[in-house]
C-alpha cells in the first residue's frame, strides 16, 4: 500500500516539468502485435516512447479533462477525453499491466484537476530475482527457486518440541541400515566356512542364530522406527496446521478481499498435507536408503573394488533414465488424476440434478457427456500405465544387467580363486539392496521441491501482517458515544469510498444509515467494528481515540446482526452462546425469548439441543434472524450493528423479527443499516450517504419535510412497493 | 442491411449511422467469439445498449466492414497460438512460449483444469495468470513439436 517514490512527489515538492512522474511500460505496440512502449507521464503532458526513443504520441496536460482504462478483451486502453470533447486513445495494454494503467489515468485524471498525485503505483515483480522465470502471482514466491535449504531449517525448527523423538529417529535409522548390511555378511561366512569346506558344522547354529538375532532385532528396530515417525510427522503437520490457522485468524481482513476461501483454506489442507507426506515418507526414505547406499558402496569396493566398479557401472544408467522419465510420467499420472476430477465433477453434477435431467427428457445426452468423460480417463489410464510398463520394463533390465555383470565377472573371479564363493554371494546379495531403492531416487527432488513450495506458502501466511491484536491498549467500559471525525476511507487509498465523515452518535442512539448501494453503508460499519482502520481523520468512543482502546475489548462490545446471519453447525444453544460464551441455560433461554424465538425453538423435537446444520441449513431464514438476534442479546453489546435484519418473511415473522429488534435495540448505540426505509422509522436519526459524504442528516420527519435526497429515495420505493403490491 | 453505416469520425471514434439515428462510439462485440466465430456481430452504443446485431462481418458493406475490423482488431487482445516454443510444467505451475499472430510471447499459467478450456475436441483456451488469453483453433493443425508439449501440460 505504500505509494511509489515517484508518484508521491507532484504532491508537495513541485516537480520540473521534464521530471517523468508516471512512467509504465505496455506490451502492445500501436499494430497489435506484442513489444514494449512506455507511458510517460510529466506534470505539463502525457506521451508515448515508442522503442527507440521516438515519441509517437504527446498531448499537454492542460487539455486533457478526464483520463480512464477503457476494458478491452484480454487488455486494456489508456484513453483521455480533451477539453473539447474529444476521446483519444493512447495506448494499449494486456491484463498483466492492466491495473497499473488504471492507476496511471486515475493520476493523469488528478494531474489534469491539478490535485496532488495521489496513485498507487508500486513496482511489481512479473519475474524471479533469481532465475527469472515469470512468477504465478505477482510479487510472488518462485515456485522453482524456493530457498529449500532455508525453508527445511524453518521446518526443522518445528522439530523443536520432539528433539528427543528426532534424536531417536536418527539412532533407529542408523541401526537399521546397520542390520541391513548383516545377513549378507553372515550368509558369505556360512558359504566359505561350512557350506564349501563341507566341515566346521559347529559354526553353522551359532550363525543362524546369530542370523537370527539380526532378523528379530531389524525387525524390532523398523516397528519403533515406524512409530516414531509416524507420530513425529504427525505432531509436525498438525502443528503447522495449528500454526497457519491461528495466523489466518489474526489476519487483516484485506488479505481475505485479495484471496478466495478455498485458497486460504488450501493452505491449511493440501500444502500442510504436502509438508506431512515428504516428512512421514520422503525423509525416512532418503535417511534410510541415503546412508545404505553409502554403507553397501563402503563395503563392496572394500570387498574386491574391481569387482565392485563392473557391477556398479549401469547405475549412472539407471539414475538417468529415472531423471529423464520422472517428469513426464509424473504428469501422465497428475493427467490421470485429473481426468478423474473431470469425470467425478460430471457425475456428480448429474446425480445431482437428475430431476432437470428427467424434466428435460435428456438421459441420453448426459450419458453421451458421461461416455465421453469415461473414454477420456480409460486412454489416459492406458496411455500412463503403457508408458509406465515401458519405463520399468527398461530399468528393470538395467537393473539385471547388474547381476548379469556380477555373475560373469564375479563368476569368472571366483573360478580362477580370486574370490572365494562367500565374498561372491555376499557381493550378490548387496547389489540387490543398491538397485532397489536407485530406481526411485529421481523421484525425491521433485517430492521435496513440492513440499517446500507447500512449506513456503504456509511461511508466507504465517509471516502476513496481522491485526493489532496484542495491541498495548486500554480496556475501556464503552458507554456508547461515537464520533466521526472527518473520516476517509479507501479500499484502495487511492479510490476514497468515504470522503470526510463528521457526525456524533449519542450514547443509546439508533442510527439509520441510507443511501443508494455503494455509497458507502457496509465501509462505515466495516470501520466501527475496526475490520478497516481510516486512512484520516479519527473515530472517537466515548472521546476517545478508538485506535487507543484495545482491539479485541472493545470489538466484546460490539455486536452484529446480519442480513444473511451465520450460524455454526451447532445446537442451537450453542449458537445463542457463541456471543457469550459459558453462559448458562437460564441466560440463554432468557435471549431466546426476548429474540421471540424461544417458542419456536420448544417446537422442535430436541428443543435447544436441535442441530443448526452447517450454516445454520436446517432453520428457517426467520429462524435463522432471530437466533442470531437472541446471540447478539446475549452478548450484551454496547454497541451495536444491524444489518437490514428483515427480508423475504413472511408479516407475522417479521413482526415477531421487529420486537425482538425494538429489545435488542433498547439503551445500545445503534447504527442500522437498512434498505427498506420504512423499517427506518424507529431511529433516532437517519444519515444519509451519497458517494461516500454525508448528504442529510435529521430524524425522518425533518428529512421528509425537507425533500431532499431522502424524500426521493422514499418516493421510489414507495413507488416500487405499490407495483409489487406489498405497500405498507 | 444496407442501410448501416460504420466510419471513423471524429479519428478513432466508430460511428454507425443506421436508418433513423446516428450514434457515437460504436463499440463492436461478437456474441459467441469461441463457439461461433466470426458470426453474429453485435453493435453496440457508447452506454453498452445494442444498436444492432448482425449476422457476420459480410453482412455490412466494403468501407463500414473495414472500420468495423479495424475497430474489432483494436478492442480483441487476445492472441491466437501458431507454435509452441516450449512449455513447462513445473512446481504446480506451467511456463509456456509460444508463437502468435502478434509475436512471439511468454506467460504462465496454474491449474490448467480450470484455465485450459477444451472448446472443442481439438480446439483450445489457455488463460494465464493474469486473465489473458491465448486461443488454439485447431491443435491438430499445429506442428509435432508443439503438440507433443501440448500432450506432456494439458
Amino acid at each position: 500500500m505504500e505509494k511509489s517514490p515517484v508518484a508521491r512527489e507532484g504532491s508537495n515538492t513541485p516537480a520540473s516539468p521534464e521530471t517523468s512522474l508516471i512512467s509504465l511500460e505496455a506490451d502492445f505496440l500501436n499494430d497489435g502485435r506484442f513489444g514494449a512502449r512506455r507511458l510517460e507521464v510529466t506534470s505539463t503532458s502525457v506521451q508515448v516512447v515508442e522503442h527507440g526513443g521516438v515519441v509517437s504520441f504527446q498531448i499537454p496536460i492542460a487539455e486533457i479533462k478526464t483520463a480512464r482504462n477503457e476494458p478491452l478483451v484480454g487488455g486494456g486502453r489508456l484513453e483521455v477525453t480533451t477539453s473539447s470533447g474529444e476521446i483519444l486513445p493512447v495506448i494499449s495494454y494486456s491484463l498483466t499491466v492492466a491495473a497499473k494503467f488504471s492507476e496511471a489515468a486515475r493520476g493523469i485524471e488528478q494531474l489534469a484537476k491539478s490535485e496532488p498525485l495521489m496513485i498507487n503505483l508500486k513496482e511489481e515483480r512479473l519475474r524471479c530475482a533469481k532465475c527469472n522465470r515469470l512468477l504465478p502471482e505477482k510479487d510472488g514466491i518462485c515456485p522453482a527457486c524456493v530457498n529449500r535449504g532455508r525453508t527445511m531449517l524453518r521446518i526443522g525448527t518445528f522439530l523443536g518440541p520432539y528433539k528427543s523423538q528426532a534424536i531417536l529417529l536418527a539412532v533407529l535409522s542408523f541401526l537399521t541400515t546397520a542390520l541391513n548390511l548383516l545377513p549378507p555378511l553372515i550368509q558369505g561366512q556360512l558359504i566359505d566356512n561350512v557350506l564349501v569346506s563341507q566341515k566346521n558344522l559347529g559354526t553353522l547354529l551359532p550363525l543362524i542364530l546369530g542370523w537370527l538375532v539380526v532378523i528379530a532385532a531389524s525387525s524390532v528396530i523398523q516397528i519403533a522406527s515406524g512409530r516414531v515417525i509416524a507420530q513425529l510427522a504427525g505432531s509436525i503437520a498438525a502443528d503447522l496446521r495449528s500454526s497457519v490457522y491461528r495466523a489466518i485468524e489474526f489476519l487483516q481482513l484485506t488479505f481475505f478481499d485479495k484471496k478466495q476461501v478455498g485458497a486460504i483454506a488450501a493452505r491449511v489442507t493440501s500444502d500442510t498435507d504436502r509438508v506431512w507426506g515428504f516428512l512421514v515418507e520422503g525423509v525416512p526414505y532418503l535417511l534410510l536408503n541415503g546412508l545404505t547406499l553409502v554403507g553397501i558402496m563402503v563395503v563392496l569396493l572394500w570387498t574386491n573394488w574391481f569387482l565392485a566398479i563392473c557391477i556398479l557401472a549401469p547405475v549412472p544408467i539407471v539414475i538417468a533414465i529415472g531423471a529423464i522419465f520422472w517428469k513426464p510420467m509424473s504428469q501422465m499420472f497428475h493427467r490421470v488424476g485429473q481426468k478423474w476430477a473431470r469425470f467425478h465433477t460430471h457425475l456428480n453434477e448429474s446425480l445431482h440434478g437428475i430431476r432437470v435431467v428427467k424434466a428435460f427428457a435428456n438421459e441420453d445426452t448426459e450419458f453421451n457427456k458421461f461416455r465421453i468423460r469415461n473414454h477420456e480417463l480409460r486412454d489416459a489410464g492406458v496411455s500412463a500405465d503403457a508408458r509406465w510398463n515401458t519405463i520399468f520394463g527398461a530399468m528393470t533390465f538395467f537393473t539385471a544387467l547388474g547381476g548379469l555383470i556380477c555373475w560373469g565377472v564375479g563368476g569368472y573371479m571366483v573360478y580362477d580363486k580370486q574370490l572365494s564363493l562367500g565374498e561372491f554371494w555376499r557381493i550378490n546379495a548387496y547389489l540387490a539392496l543398491v538397485y532397489g531403492p536407485l530406481m526411485w531416487f529421481s523421484a525425491v527432488n521433485q517430492w521435496f521441491s513440492r513440499a517446500m513450495a507447500g512449506a513456503d506458502r504456509i511461511f508466507e501466511v504465517i509471516d502476513s501482517d496481522t491485526e493489532n491484536y496484542g495491541d498495548p491498549g486500554n480496556a475501556h467500559a464503552i458507554s456508547g458515544e461515537v464520533e466521526f471525525d472527518n473520516v476517509r476511507f479507501g479500499y484502495d487509498k487511492s479510490n476514497p469510498v468515504l470522503k470526510g465523515l463528521n457526525f456524533t452518535v449519542k450514547p443509546g442512539e439508533m442510527i439509520g444509515l441510507v443511501g443508494k448501494s455503494g455509497a458507502g453503508k457496509s465501509t462505515t460499519i466495516n470501520l466501527i467494528c475496526r475490520f478497516y482502520e481510516p486512512d484520516a481523520g479519527t473515530i472517537r468512543i466515548d472521546g476517545m481515540d478508538y485506535r487507543d482502546i484495545s482491539l479485541q475489548d472493545m470489538r466484546r462490545q460490539i455486536g452484529i446482526v446480519l442480513q444473511e446471519p451465520f450460524l455454526f453447525n451447532g445446537t442451537i444453544a450453542e449458537n445463542i452462546a457463541y456471543g457469550k460464551p459459558g453462559a448458562s441455560f437460564e441466560e440463554i433461554a432468557e435471549a431466546a425469548k426476548a429474540a421471540n424465538a424461544h417458542n419456536f425453538v420448544l417446537a422442535k423435537p430436541d428443543g435447544y439441543d436441535s442441530m443448526v446444520g452447517e450454516r445454520g441449513a436446517k432453520l428457517s431464514g426467520g429462524e435463522r434472524q432471530r437466533i442470531s438476534i437472541a446471540r447478539a442479546i446475549l452478548h450484551n453489546p454496547r454497541i451495536l450493528i444491524l444489518d437490514e435484519a428483515t427480508s423475504s418473511v413472511d408479516v407475522e415473522t417479521e413482526k415477531q423479527i421487529q420486537e425482538a429488534i425494538g429489545r435488542l435495540v433498547a439503551g445500545r448505540t445503534t447504527f442500522a443499516i437498512a434498505h427498506r426505509l420504512s423499517t427506518l422509522r424507529n431511529a433516532s436519526r437517519l444519515v444519509v450517504l451519497d458517494k461516500g459524504e454525508i448528504a442529510e442528516i435529521g430524524t425522518h420527519e425533518e428529512l421528509m419535510e425537507k425533500q431532499g435526497v431522502f424524500y426521493n429515495l422514499v418516493q421510489t420505493q414507495t413507488a416500487i412497493n405499490e407495483i409489487i403490491g406489498i405497500a405498507e | 442491411m444496407t442501410n448501416l453505416k460504420a466510419f471513423y469520425h471524429p479519428k478513432d471514434r466508430l460511428r454507425l449511422t443506421t436508418e433513423d439515428r446516428s450514434h457515437l462510439t460504436v463499440k463492436p462485440a461478437w456474441a459467441a467469439p469461441l463457439s461461433r466465430p466470426n458470426q453474429f456481430l453485435s453493435l453496440m452504443n457508447g452506454k453498452g445498449e445494442e444498436i444492432v446485431m448482425v449476422p457476420g462481418l459480410d453482412s455490412l458493406d466494403p468501407e463500414s466492414r473495414a472500420a468495423v475490423e479495424q475497430e474489432l482488431g483494436r478492442r480483441y487482445l487476445t492472441s491466437q497460438v501458431e507454435r509452441i516454443v516450449s512449455a513447462k510444467s513445473e512446481y504446480g505451475a506451467t511456463y509456456w512460449l509460444v508463437q502468435t499472430e502478434r509475436g512471439e510471447r511468454e506467460f504462465v499459467t496454474q491449474s490448467l483444469q480450470e484455465n485450459a478450456q477444451w472448446l472443442g475436441p481439438t480446439h483450445l483456451l489457455l488463460i494465464d495468470v493474469d486473465g489473458n488469453r491465448f486461443e488454439i483453433k485447431d491443435i491438430e493443425l499445429l506442428d509435432v513439436k508443439s503438440r507433443a508439449f501440448l500432450d506432456t501440460t494439458v
